[in-house]
């Protein structure tokens, strides 16, 4: 590194360094909660998430054992909790039964109002577009949520074939169009890099889903995850991953034309409409406090980062018997919070403000990383603005390499 | 105990044939373990034999045992180690005995260490009694075992017993055989004390103990002696017989075998293979002691993280106390810091060190691929002994490159003679002779040593269907042609992958181990050039592509803990990675180089 320059951007950043917060950020109290509904009619062969396939004779206990939680969690003396977001997630909320899905609803308002003082909430519910028929989007809807996230993965026939998802593109956008009309916002996420598909054929896909006219996209490389069918096929040889390249070419591509079409690329796999960002996964990147229930759901309160079990019926027989679900609970020291800060902040491309840093985490990141940061903007991974660190494209590309280095001192 | 009393004998085999496990069966028999305190091989009491199931070690055991006729007998028992790296504990313990018992698996028959260790009982004139082990299995051939031995070692068919280590029968017949058939001690028992030092180890309580069979004389306890070879005087504190515990006495005579207890500190003021007597003029002169074993392979052992150094260096030094056949001295690397240049008896032998390094001492290492010792015959006139491929001068100032010879011999099934004769022949062996045995073929060649050590034995069993076994004894060093690869990446040259090889072979191993490597290295920000060259000459050039694309897709509430886990693992991982220039190389790319590229 070449020294001169390499001190000035030591003087020039050091300025920014603020008195450092009071309270850290991860201190405040939570305004958010996911719950996580562990089921789906089947189990696609890439998929790795806490879920149980086709037990639909489940779902009663598993909302007994949820109500467990939440009175463990939370307690029954408390008055309802304000928060500013909910995230239905799984597995497949749309499994329940509109029946189901109102004594969740219920169940849940006991122990949370929407924050009268924020300005709008944001609820969630992920959804499989087979399932959106139009009552269940009415019943949803009327219910509260106001945002649908779609798993479509594809709008083409072959690659969901291959993906085991069970719609079709016509299904898609029709769940899309019965959303809009019930004007709730959209959200879809799709799968690339499968099989061996082309650039051509991705594109496909990318302009079927900005036809749709989601608010939201995420877009997700398709990973081979240990203990899924796809894994033991990558290792058998019958599925060839992605070369990196092309992969690269994809993910590019995508960018390119979500950005051309007025998309905001605001997170690593997340793009969308201008003022459309998930508020609720923005709260994961920020380091801020969240809820979490139910099986293999991890929350984040008071610093501390817990897990439940993920088995679906060990986390019901483990309710049933007053025994707590969790299976992991760190609590890592300031430090080690605020280089999580760090880090998971600048999966968010607008990146992380070293003013805000230092008031929100308490630290000194010149002490924690200040070296390494250095480094990587005179290499050109990051880039500054003013006090705001961003990735650049190149940085963007190879991120994951680049943060073991900010997990740890040297 | 009066000597006519007195047996001392060791059980010498193959690897695996019973030993120990017959071991176990004398000390039930004689009553000197209980059944309640008895385990399977008891005297493998080292974790790594346990773990391993073989002995690596020779033990000493001391059994009263009351014979039919009546009478109280004292036998010494030395159970030996049956694989070749650890066979000069078989030596050492062969000295210290009149007779040997001679284990045959009764199914497997005769292999190459029953040979070589019986020729090695013969050598020292000691009585052998062959024993036809596991005739408990279904599938035994005692029968054709004992033809076996009664062709290959000329013995009397009546005289092979039959046991079962397992099952125990048989135990009473060979306990009646060492009794009758093995000469008892013979030594001067008022000449002034010696002893022979066989063994020792170290106890943290109680110091050194020394192994020793008493061959004249005797000594008491608190008797002031001298081991005469090292040239120190000590006061015996303790002195008395394994049973296997240590059981002390107060005097050790002609004939016994046993230990000593002096208050040393250290064991390298022990020299096994010393004699113990007294100081002053009246001493009995010194025995001809051992052969000092010698380190067949050497590795370079580096502390993955820089600053284990001293930590390496205690560790090395405690297990070296107790394991005196390794030897170590610090060499630096370039691409791999300061560490230590070690030898071994055999790759085994390695394995096993290393093994306790890292269980024992928790420490994380990085090994060089191991390489013999070779002598290289300067232009000067001097000769010099190269450990290491990084020691070998240029070309110009060679005269003779030498390298280890061994002989070899192979014991086969005939239908595989020409399979041994091919393996053989590709390691550029020269036939030394062919023997018909006992329904087998004796094919033995010289070989260079480390054309043997890798992976011959592998080789070997897989050729022949587990039939085929070795045996190899270092006979001398021969001149070859020999060339040194060295491997550049992005240009630096990286000392510890540097190998030595033949010189007609060394362009197609410079290419199999780039290729390697390339594989071993992961991808970086930029790209990585792999090349082997011999002499200054570049003879193979591999790419290690730059990376283009880590991102992970998905990070939501659940995977924030789970990345922060891996990543920060990665980063231990990178921690333990050595790097030249910015090139990050995983440990095991220090192996590589060992791959030959042959199928
Ligand atoms: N069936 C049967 N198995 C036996 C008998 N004796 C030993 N074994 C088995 O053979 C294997 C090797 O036995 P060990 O006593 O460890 O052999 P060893 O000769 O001491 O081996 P090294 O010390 O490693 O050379 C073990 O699995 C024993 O259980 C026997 O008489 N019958
Ligand atoms: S629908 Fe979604 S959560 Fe369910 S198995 Fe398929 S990918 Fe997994
Ligand atoms: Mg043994």
């Amino acid at each position: 590194m070449d020294s001169r320059t390499s001190n000035k951007v030591k003087c020039e950043l050091s300025q920014v360094l603020g008195p450092g917060g009071t309270r850290p950020v991860w201190k405040h109290d939570s305004k958010s909660v996911y719950v996580h509904i562990p089921f789906c009619a089947q189990r696609c062969g890439y998929c790795n998430f806490a879920l149980i396939a086709d037990r639909a004779d489940l779902v009663e206990s598993f909302l007994e054992a949820l109500a467990r939680e939440l009175q463990w969690r939370l307690g029954t003396e408390h008055p309802p909790r304000s928060i500013e977001t909910l995230f239905l997630g799984g597995g497949t909320p749309t499994f329940l039964s509109l029946a189901q899905a109102e004594r969740l609803v219920t169940l849940l308002r006991k122990y949370f109002v929407w924050d009268a003082q924020a300005p709008n909430h944001e609820w969630s519910v992920e959804a499989n577009p087979n399932d959106l028929t139009s009552e269940a989007v009415a019943h949803w809807s009327e219910l509260g949520v106001t945002r649908f996230s779609l798993g479509v993965q594809s709008f083409r026939a072959a690659k969901l074939q291959l993906l085991e998802r069970t719609h079709r593109a016509l299904d898609i956008q029709r769940a899309c169009d019965l959303v809009r009309q019930h004007g709730r916002q959209l959200s879809l996420d799709l799968i690339f890099a499968v099989g061996d598909e082309t650039l051509a054929e991705w594109e496909s896909d990318l302009r079927a889903a900005i036809d749709c006219c989601p608010q939201h996209l995420s877009t997700y490389q398709l990973t081979y995850e240990k203990g899924t069918q796809f894994w033991n096929r990558l290792q058998r040889g019958l599925l060839n991953e992605a070369d990196q390249d092309h992969a690269l070419r994809l993910y590019q591509r995508t960018r390119e034309m979500l950005l051309a079409d007025g998309f905001e690329h605001y997170e690593v796999s997340n793009f969308c409409r201008p003022g459309f960002r998930s508020r609720h996964n923005c709260v994961y990147w920020s380091g801020r406090p969240y809820w979490a229930f139910g099986p293999g759901a991890a929350g984040y309160i008071d610093g501390c980062r817990y897990v439940n079990h993920s088995s679906t019926t060990t986390y019901i027989k483990r309710m049933a018997l007053g025994e707590s679900p969790v299976v992991e609970l760190d609590n890592d020291g300031d430090e080690m919070r605020a280089r999580e800060y760090f880090v998971f902040g600048m999966r968010m491309l607008e990146g992380v403000d070293l003013q805000v840093f230092a008031d929100e985490t308490g630290q000194n990141w010149e002490c924690l990383f200040g070296d390494q940061l250095r480094h990587d903007l005179e290499i050109g991974y990051f880039c500054r603005n003013n006090h705001r660190i961003q990735l650049t494209p190149t940085g963007l590309y190879i991120s994951d390499t680049l943060w073991p280095n900010y997990l740890s001192s040297s | 105990m009066s000597q006519d009393k007195i047996r001392n004998f060791c059980i010498i085999a193959h690897i695996d044939h019973g030993k120990s496990t017959l071991a176990d069966r004398l000390l039930e028999h004689t009553g000197t373990v209980s059944t309640r305190e008895m385990k399977n091989q008891l005297l493998d009491d080292l974790e790594l034999e346990r773990e391993r199931g073989i002995t690596i070690k020779a033990k000493a055991v001391t059994m009263d045992y009351k014979h039919r006729d009546g009478q109280q007998y004292e036998l010494n028992l030395i159970d030996t180690p049956g694989h070749v790296d650890f066979h000069y504990e078989v030596s050492r313990s062969l000295a210290c005995c009149e007779g040997a018992l001679l284990v045959v698996d009764a199914f497997q028959g005769i292999e190459a260490q029953t040979m070589a260790n019986t020729y090695a009982a013969l050598d020292q004139n000691l009585q052998i009694i062959p024993v036809i082990n596991k005739i408990d299995l279904q599938h035994h051939r005692a029968d054709e075992v004992a033809e076996e031995i009664v062709q290959v070692l000329g013995v009397e068919p009546e005289s092979i017993l039959r046991c079962s280590a397992k099952t125990g029968l048989g135990i009473p017949e060979l306990l009646d055989a060492i009794i009758t058939r093995l000469p008892p001690p013979k030594g001067d028992l008022s000449g002034p004390p010696q002893a022979m030092v066989f063994d020792s180890h170290y106890d943290d309580y109680r110091g050194v103990i020394t192994y020793v069979r008493m061959t004249q004389g005797e000594i008491n306890k608190g008797q002031k002696i001298r081991f005469l070879r090292v040239g120190q005087n000590h006061d015996v504190l303790e002195l008395g017989h394994f049973r296997p515990q240590r059981v002390s006495t107060n005097k050790l005579s002609a004939g016994q075998v046993g230990y000593l207890i002096c208050n040393i500190k250290s064991l390298t003021e022990v020299d096994t293979g010393d004699t113990v007597s007294i100081p002053g003029d009246h001493a009995a002169p010194p025995l001809p002691g051992y052969k000092k074993p010698k380190r067949m392979v050497y590795c370079g052992l580096y502390p993955s993280d820089g600053q284990e150094f001293s930590e390496l260096r205690d560790s090395l030094i405690k297990l070296q106390i107790n394991d005196p056949s390794f030897e170590f001295e610090p060499e630096s690397s370039d691409a791999l810091g300061f560490g230590f240049r070690c030898g071994f008896l055999g790759l085994l032998h390695m394995e096993i060190i290393q093994q306790r390094l890292e269980q024992e001492a928790n420490l994380d290492l990085v090994q060089t691929a191991p390489n013999v010792t070779y002598e290289i015959l300067l232009r000067s006139g001097e000769v010099i002994e190269i450990h290491k491929p990084q020691d070998v001068p240029d070309q110009g100032e060679i005269a003779e490159f030498r390298q280890p010879i061994v002989r070899c011999n192979f014991l086969v099934p005939e239908e595989y003679v020409g399979t041994i004769m091919k393996l053989c022949q590709e390691r550029r062996g020269v036939q030394a002779g062919q023997e018909y045995l006992g329904g087998r073929m004796l094919v033995t060649y010289d070989l260079p040593l480390a054309e043997v050590i890798y992976d011959l034995h592998d080789k070997l069993k897989s050729s022949t269907r587990g039939y085929g076994t070795m045996d190899y004894e270092l006979i001398g060093y021969q001149p070859a042609s020999l060339a040194r690869v060295d491997i550049l990446v992005n240009g630096n040259r990286v000392d510890a992958l540097s190998i030595i090889c033949n010189r007609d072979d060394a362009e197609r191993r410079g290419r199999v181990v780039a290729k390697k490597l390339k594989d071993e290295i992961s991808r970086h920000m930029f790209e990585i050039a792999v090349q082997a060259a011999i002499g200054g000459k570049i003879v193979a050039r591999e790419t290690v592509k730059a990376l283009r694309k880590n991102v992970t897709a998905k990070c939501y509430g659940g995977d924030i803990s789970r990345k922060k886990k891996l990543w920060a693992k990665q980063r231990e991982g990178k921690k333990r990675m050595k790097s030249v220039g910015n090139v990050d190389i995983p440990q095991k790319a220090f192996m590589a180089v060992l791959d030959t590229g042959d199928k």
